[in-house]
């Protein structure tokens, strides 16, 4: 868990400030830190591993505050991913990812042994890769190495700064998807830090949305689009609203608005669990059929727009 | 210019010495650079670490760098005396710049994501140093040493003028003696140390990137290698220590006399003549090569150990000028014989003394002397035509060539333009033959020796008699190269050993062969 009251940083020339942060981040959560550049997200997360250290207020992690551990130690206890993915262009695969486990002075074979895990876990093949530097993969890659590279020692937090910011839009989705299925974040207490909202709600458990050094909301996806905090939070989804309304809606959220009907032929067929934006997608080549607690109906697009226009009066 | 047979005939008889001299050049170039690894890298982390103080270090390091080299050497002389040391500490200093500016720019430049990620990672300040910072900037710094390598091949060929040793012993030997062979033994060598170094620095500088880290462990210990070479040619320790100049070392009427006439092995030390005398008061050395006239032996109370077995040739000094000129300007002979006679031994040393010792201009000293023989006169218009006048870099020569530049404005009509301190015989003579001077001051034996390179076999029938010298150097000139011995002055300024007075006293030395005997007891 980590624990952030009443942290405020200021620089000397005023830039990028954090004013009076309190925030919580449970244990096996993904928290999205959101907001435009300059926000105070980044500021935010290396204030966890102390590359910056708070002006006031504390930051705790398992219950300890930061300040009480020295910093290299904390920092080998806490995963880091960053944007531009800062692999050490002289080492290889291999040595990159057993940075960490090195600095603990693990022994050799089960650094290997872990290092030859993840790189499976990650697309990876260690006999393909784990000799390669850096600069001979690609940009996707690249990326998959940081992570492992953060994982290896198995830390219970990690800290991800836009990990995802310098991909082409192809590459970061297949690499965010890869993300989400990896079993090893199951357990870990992760923070994100992210300007595109789409990422937030795609992967976020919880999303806190900044603005000017100060926290707007914090809540989940669905919290944040129905029942904002005050105008930022509004307008700033504006732009993609209806889009984020749908893919964040469950067809079970809105179940008893859709009229019941009867089976009929050829449908798809998905369960309540489905987005009504997965739903939409569907209709737009076949009739979909959904069952939620034992009943199944027929879902339109009418009955789904219906459907969100009264959760959203509720 | 001699044959081009010449120089591989000197590399074939000096092979011994040029292979020591190359060694002693590499030994003094490797010493420095490694001190200043040893101290500029270490600085140069620190003001990545300590950013303000980076401002102020390479600063002062860049200051250090614009010092011209002949200078910087010098004035090492009085905080550490002659030889090695100051060689050393001169050249450290030239090779701080480039390392340590390396060594800052090679850890700024990388990437701050990685930095970031390392620290991130928790790496301690030192482990990100030595893990990442270094291995990074590793080719950055490299390419650091290799700039301060190459600089001290060059410079290093300068310590020759304080006794360092090394390839300019040759470059100045060989340019105080007209012979071009000389030179190139010492400028070939030097520029091909330097290319090699190069070379294999650029070498290792590629292989650093990859794999082959190991390498890098490998460098300090081939650095003291090399460093060490200065120690191989180790000098015997004789009872008395010798400096002589350059031109002397090579000299028929010097070094090989000395050896070959009165017996003498002394393993000298080369040096410069500007700082030989105070050398020798200061009893870093006991034995110098002087001139008999120069002002510092006087100022430094140096005894002339007589020349018993007459293996210094007679020195008078002359103006030399082009037929050309001379014919050109009829009046310009009598001016220059004007001074004819005037100076003998102790009025030269007497004027000497005032320039070198006094620091008086040598412009006033010329004036004066002329005052006071009513030869001067102020300088007219000067609009007849410009005569080039030069000389050699030392107190003689500076005085001469002031007298004649006011004897030829007060007396003639024509202008004169002045070259002072040019570096030798070969480069004054050359520039005469080849018409960019018209007049300098010469002396008979060094148009004997160092100019006609006359065979041993007829100096021996001259030697004895300054007139018979005088008589053959200007029917020679005339007749290989156009140019006109005028009337002497009258002074001899000859080769001379010379001691402390109080040590010819102490071990009853009083001429060459006294000294040659005690040597040998």
């Amino acid at each position: 868990m980590i624990q952030l009251s009443h942290v405020s940083k200021f620089f000397e020339k005023g830039k990028n400030a954090v004013d009076d942060i309190s925030l919580t981040v449970n244990d096996g959560e993904i928290m999205v830190l959101l907001g435009t550049s300059g926000c105070g997200k980044t500021t935010t997360l290396r204030l966890i591993n102390r590359l910056l250290d708070a002006s006031s207020g504390t930051v705790e992690v398992n219950g300890e505050n930061v300040r009480r551990i020295p910093a290299t130690t904390l920092r080998k206890s806490i995963g880091y991913v960053l944007q531009n993915n800062g692999l050490f262009p002289h080492y290889t695969v291999e040595e990159n990812i057993c940075t960490v486990p090195q600095l603990l002075n693990w022994p050799r074979e089960k650094t290997i042994a872990r290092c030859h895990t993840l790189m499976h876990k990650l697309k990876l093949p260690p006999e393909q890769y784990a000799h390669s530097y850096p600069h001979q993969l690609s940009g996707g890659q690249q990326q998959r190495v940081g992570l492992a590279r953060a994982l290896a020692a198995d830390p219970p937090v990690l800290l991800m700064d836009e990990p995802f910011g310098a991909l082409d839009p192809l590459t970061r989705d297949a690499v965010r998807q890869e993300f989400k299925s990896l079993d090893e974040l199951h357990t870990k207490t992760v923070v994100l830090v992210t300007h595109d909202i789409e990422e937030a709600f795609q992967l976020g458990d919880r999303i806190c949305l900044m603005n000017a050094g100060r926290i707007q909301q914090t809540g989940r996806p669905a919290e944040l689009l129905f029942r904002p905090a005050n105008d930022f939070v509004r307008n700033f989804f504006d732009r993609q609203r209806t889009q984020l309304e749908l893919s964040t809606l469950k067809l079970r959220d809105i179940w008893d608005t859709i009229p019941s009907s009867h089976n009929g032929e050829n449908y798809v067929e998905i369960t309540g669990d489905a987005s009504c934006w997965e739903a939409l997608s569907l209709l737009t080549s076949s009739p979909v059929i959904a069952t939620h607690n034992g009943t199944a109906k027929v879902i339109t697009g009418s009955a789904v727009m219906n459907g969100l226009q009264t959760y959203k009066t509720r | 210019m001699e044959p081009s047979t010449s120089f591989f005939d000197f590399i074939q008889q000096e092979s011994a010495k040029l292979l020591q001299q190359t060694l002693t050049h590499t030994g003094l170039t490797f010493i420095s650079v490694l001190i200043a690894i040893a101290i500029g890298l270490p600085l140069g982390i620190l003001i990545t670490r300590r950013r303000r103080l980076s401002g102020l270090v390479l600063g002062i390091a860049g200051v250090l760098q614009t010092i011209p080299s002949i200078a910087l050497l010098g004035f090492m002389i009085p905080l550490l005396g002659i030889g090695v040391k100051p060689a050393i500490v001169a050249l450290f200093l030239y090779a701080l710049l480039p390392i340590i500016r390396n060594t800052y720019t090679g850890i700024q430049g990388v990437d701050p994501a990685v930095t970031e990620a390392a620290t991130g990672m928790g790496m301690s300040d030192r482990q990100l140093l030595l893990k990442v910072q270094l291995p990074l900037a590793m080719p950055v710094i490299l390419a650091g040493i290799r700039t301060a390598t190459v600089i001290n091949v060059g410079v290093a060929t300068l310590a020759a003028y304080i006794a360092a040793g090394g390839l300019g012993e040759f470059i100045f030997g060989g340019i105080a003696l007209n012979n071009t062979g000389m030179i190139l033994a010492g400028a070939i060598p030097a520029a091909l140390l330097a290319i090699l170094f190069d070379w294999l620095i650029s070498l290792l500088q590629k292989r650093m990137t990859r794999q082959s880290r190991m390498r890098l462990y490998l460098l300090p210990l081939i650095l003291i290698v090399l460093s060490s070479f200065y120690l191989l040619p180790m000098r015997n320790n004789a009872r008395l220590k010798a400096g002589f100049t350059p031109e002397f070392m090579g000299r028929r009427d010097g070094n090989l006399g000395l050896r070959t006439v009165y017996g003498i092995h002394i393993n000298p030390l080369v040096i410069s003549d500007m700082i030989m005398y105070k050398a020798a008061y200061e009893k870093t050395i006991d034995v110098i090569s002087g001139s008999s006239t120069d002002g510092r032996g006087k100022a430094f109370d140096l005894v002339v150990l007589q020349d018993d077995k007459h293996i210094f040739p007679p020195y008078y000094a002359a103006p030399i000028a082009t037929n050309t000129i001379l014919e050109k300007y009829p009046e310009l002979e009598p001016t220059l014989n004007l001074l004819a006679g005037t100076i003998n031994d102790s009025i030269m040393t007497a004027l000497n003394y005032q320039v070198d010792y006094l620091k008086y201009s040598p412009e006033k000293v010329a004036r004066e002397f002329l005052m006071q023989k009513g030869l001067y006169q102020p300088a007219r218009n000067g609009s007849k035509g410009t005569i080039r006048i030069g000389c050699k870099i030392f107190g003689d020569g500076y005085i001469l060539a002031n007298m004649y530049k006011m004897l030829i404005e007060g007396h003639t009509d024509l202008a004169v333009s002045t070259k002072l301190g040019l570096g030798g015989t070969k480069i004054c003579f050359d520039a005469l033959n080849n018409n960019q001077l018209d007049v300098y001051p010469e002396y008979t034996g060094t148009g004997l020796l160092a100019i006609l390179q006359t065979p041993a076999e007829i100096t021996d029938t001259l030697i004895a008699d300054k007139d018979k010298v005088y008589t053959y150097v200007s029917r020679e000139f005339e007749q290989q190269y156009g140019i006109k011995w005028l009337k002497p002055v009258g002074f001899n300024n000859t080769y001379a050993l010379m001691m402390r007075r109080q040590q010819t006293m102490d071990l009853q030395i009083k001429s060459i062969s006294d000294l040659a005997r005690y040597l040998k007891k």
